[in-house]
């Protein structure tokens, strides 16, 4: 019998690197990422749309009240990214890290290869936040220039804010994709269980005070957004919502843990489970 | 003759008149999703807030100091709106893998194949979806109207709101076909039921934070044109006779509607073929 | 001896309440083992035990002495050729098996050099950089071949490999098969293609309804199913005198005419084959010009045995 060559099997990390590399490029250039340009394209043609609109008829007002562009900006990444695009982005990549593989009948290929088969889930993940946050990133950025000038705003004075959105929305992509990558690992109807989390669970227990809203990420996403908000009795009603926010910390350090322990869960069901594909 | 022929016979028995085929798909489709369990439990789940609201009636009737909880047209109106979350998941969960399974195993071709018209593929396929959907809206409303008449014990409720029977009909049948031939166009763009799920879920949520996001930018409702959920709510309070909650005229919510349901269909006619004509 | 490279012991598995394997145990030694069976027998649920990609419910299986479920380091020295036409449709022949080989722990260069190693023994290095999207139905069932042994394993598994391959590409194949067997690596093939089993290897597992019928030689095996007969087909000058002469003799059991032939039904073929060795010799029943044991084969050993 032919000598083998001796080979290391590769850690973890080096065994996600490279299905990462193997899926970023499948996901940038799926026909899929197409629904996240026009995803993200929309927002930035919103601004665009609010820019010229404000050009004409001049600045917007609220109660007689000037609203800047940075409070429109803020609205926005509320509305828009927080409250809809991540978690979209989130339950769609997520639950789909590894059902799309068995759906497609390929993961046969990197289940028979000598890697711990959690390093696909991890690697798969990787390359989901690089895909998300290379398009997503952009998207804030267009918008952030093209609706913060509106009313007299300032870049400079509302740039900082415009890093720490950054920092927020990644950590909300990376939050969201690793609990609903965990939930594709496990359940068999995912996407109806992301949705009704996502758009059901949330936004219901976030209004009710109590301990319930711990369980969902966008509590913890609440307390990192830092942006000024116009002033009237329907944002009031919002601004309820943020009266029981975590501190900063807490909140961080709750949405690591989050990624971590889901991204851990979503390791051991994938080791654990047994993957009958469709003849 | 003693020796019969034991070989292929042709069919010699009666046969449905043509155009009965789409009912075949129906029945195999409705019949698939009955015996699903889970599926089963999203039905039952529907219907609690039927059971809350025969509650309500039976306590208005029965109880002089639950008087105040009488029904009105407003009830009616109020519980199809509460109504409109369960439309959501049962649309999802059984309308997004409608065409987009048949594309992932090739199935059309197969369909197609027979004497089956693409006509009458469509129709079966959109019976499936809308039968499941009538029976969380229009069913347990036109039930809820005969509880309120069981439980008074007399027509009186109905001769004074004669009109909700043909409201909650109309309403349902509009709000049933925007829901599923939307739902139906988009299952046909796809191979993959999660994606066409995420798809659909956008359409509803995205459009619903773009209008959001318009209202506080410029405190009109003149934009409710842009949110699909929105559109049907108007067209509702016009139907149910109660003061609009939006300022768009309702003319402009109609041909929304009509709009969004002629562009499906044109998506279903260019989608649905036995083959992929490549120019 | 050699150590076997599969070894089960009363191996099970079921899903839910159907059973896809029953209580099997066997031994498969090195060298190149057909794995047969009906539709339905429990091959792909072997397969897929022998993989690692299920896990038993029951029992227990060793694969080069190891138990391959959640063993990964195991991959180092198999490669899995799977039945399903599944690929990353984008991206080409040579990309997508050096993708695969790297997770290997190989370096890019290296991968890139095993990867067209791998796709010019498969014949497919023309092929290489298109997408593997504009590939036939033949060059994808040999790129994924190509990709079972880029790694160069010590054990090949080949789920239907010769599926959706025209008669060219079957005999190029078959011959690739039986030379890798022949430069020491173990190969598992499983098909119910009789003939093309028979023409890579003696050596088969017969499986059917969960249960292993028979595992060896094939011609061990046919000699072992005392109760059918053997057929022998023979083409003669004087069949009606051959007639005569045989059934003289109680070993033969039947016979029948043919177009110049004569098709004899005996249970104890070696002295059958004796005798008309020796008529054969005399020459006194004129000459016997062509004798076939239509029987002595895997399809004949199948249909008794699954019948």
């Amino acid at each position: 019998m032919m000598a083998q060559p001796l080979r290391t099997q590769p850690t973890l990390v080096a065994s996600a690197l490279r299905i990462f590399d193997l899926s970023l490029g499948q996901m940038l250039w799926s026909r899929r990422s197409a629904f996240l340009g026009v995803l993200l394209g929309g927002p930035v043609l919103m601004a665009l749309a609010i820019r010229l609109l404000s050009t004409t008829l001049g600045p917007f007002q609220i109660n007689g009240a000037r609203v800047g562009g940075a409070a429109i900006f803020g609205i926005m990444i509320w509305l828009l990214y927080i409250r809809f695009i991540i978690p979209v982005l989130g339950v769609f990549y997520g639950t789909s890290l590894i059902a799309d593989e068995v759906d497609d009948k390929t993961i046969t290929y990197l289940f028979t290869r000598p890697i711990p088969r959690g390093a696909v889930v991890l690697g798969k993940y990787l390359a989901y936040l690089a895909c998300t946050v290379l398009l997503v990133l952009p998207s804030v950025m267009l918008v952030f220039f093209l609706i913060v000038p509106t009313g007299g705003g300032s870049i400079a004075e509302a740039f900082p804010f415009l890093l720490s959105d950054f920092g927020m929305l990644t950590l909300g992509l990376a939050a969201y994709g690793a609990l609903f990558a965990f939930v594709g690992t496990r359940l068999k109807r995912p996407l109806v269980i992301g949705l009704v989390f996502s758009f059901g669970w949330e936004p219901a227990v976030l209004l009710f005070p109590g301990y319930l809203k711990r369980l969902t990420v966008a509590y913890y996403l609440q307390a990192l957004v830092k942006h000024e908000m116009p002033q009237d009795s329907a944002i009031n009603m919002l601004m309820q919502v943020f009266r029981e926010v975590p501190s900063v910390p807490i909140s961080l350090v709750s949405l690591t843990v989050i990624v971590g322990l889901s991204l851990w869960a979503a390791g051991r069901a994938v080791e654990t489970r047994e993957y009958v594909l469709e003849q | 003759m003693p020796i019969h022929d034991q070989g292929y016979r042709r069919y010699g028995g009666d046969r449905a008149p043509r155009g009965h085929s789409w009912a075949v798909i129906a029945s195999a489709g409705i019949r698939t999703f009955f015996g699903k369990r889970a599926f089963l439990g999203l039905l039952l789940i529907s219907w609690f807030p039927f059971f809350v609201r025969a509650v309500q009636i039976y306590a208005a009737t029965n109880l002089p100091q639950a008087a105040f909880l009488a029904p009105t047209p407003d009830t009616f109106r109020q519980f199809l709106d509460q109504q409109e979350i369960f439309v959501f998941f049962v649309t999802v969960y059984v309308g997004a893998g409608l065409i987009a399974n048949d594309r992932r195993a090739n199935a059309l071709q197969i369909y197609l194949s027979k004497p089956l018209t693409r006509a009458e593929y469509v129709f079966g396929k959109l019976a499936v979806l809308m039968a499941f959907l009538l029976l969380v809206t229009w069913v347990p409303a036109i039930v809820l109207l005969i509880v309120q008449i069981a439980f008074a014990g007399n027509f009186v409720f109905l001769k004074n709101n004669v009109f909700l029977f043909p409201a909650i009909t109309v309403f349902t049948f509009l709000q049933v076909t925007l829901v599923a031939t939307t739902m139906l166009a988009l299952s046909s763009l796809s191979n993959s039921s999660r994606y066409v799920g995420i798809l659909y879920a956008s359409v509803i949520f995205f459009s619903s934070a773009v209008y959001g996001v318009i209202f506080v930018v410029t405190r009109n409702t003149m934009f409710s044109w842009i949110s699909f959920p929105a559109n049907l709510e108007q067209i509702g309070d016009l139907i149910f006779r109660l003061p609009p909650k939006y300022d768009t005229p309702w003319l402009v919510s109609l041909l929304m509607i009509v709009g969004l349901i002629v562009l499906s269909g044109v998506i279903l006619e260019r989608r649905v073929r036995g083959v992929e004509v490549v120019a | 001896m050699s150590a076997p490279i599969v070894a089960a012991d009363h191996l099970s598995k079921w899903y839910g309440q159907v059973i896809g394997l029953n209580d099997v145990s066997l031994t498969v030694p090195p060298g190149i083992t057909g794995l047969l069976g009906p539709n339905g027998a429990g091959k792909s649920t072997f397969m897929k035990l022998i993989t690692g990609q299920l896990k038993p419910s029951k029992g227990g299986i060793k694969v080069l002495g190891e138990p391959i479920w959640r063993n990964p380091a195991l991959y180092f020295r198999i490669g899995f050729c799977p039945e399903q036409d599944a690929f990353y449709e984008r991206m080409t022949g040579l990309d997508w098996i050096s993708a695969l080989v790297r997770l290997n722990g190989v370096g890019e260069q290296e991968a890139a050099a095993m990867a067209h190693r791998a796709l010019e023994m498969v014949d497919l290095l023309d092929a290489a950089r298109k997408k593997i999207g504009a590939y036939s139905k033949g060059m994808r069932q040999r790129v994924k071949m190509a990709q079972a042994l880029a790694h160069d394993p010590e054990l090949l598994i080949l789920d239907e490999p010769l599926g959706g391959m025209d008669p060219t590409a079957r005999r190029k194949t078959i011959r690739m098969i039986k030379e890798w067997g022949r430069a020491g690596k173990s190969i598992i093939v499983s098909s119910h293609i009789l003939h093309e089993i028979e023409s890579m290897t003696a050596n088969i597992l017969l499986i059917n309804q969960g249960r292993i019928l028979a595992e060896g030689n094939v011609h061990q095996i046919r000699d072992l199913i005392d109760e059918h007969p053997h057929t022998v087909h023979i083409k003669a000058e004087q069949t009606r005198a051959l007639a005569r002469q045989f059934l003289a003799h109680d070993d033969v059991l039947s016979l029948r005419f043919e177009e110049d032939a004569v098709v004899v039904q005996t249970a104890r073929p070696d002295a059958f084959y004796a005798r008309l060795t020796d008529l054969a010799a005399s020459g006194e029943l004129g000459t016997i010009h062509e004798v076939t044991s239509p029987d002595d084969n895997l399809q004949a050993v199948f249909q008794y045995l699954v019948k």
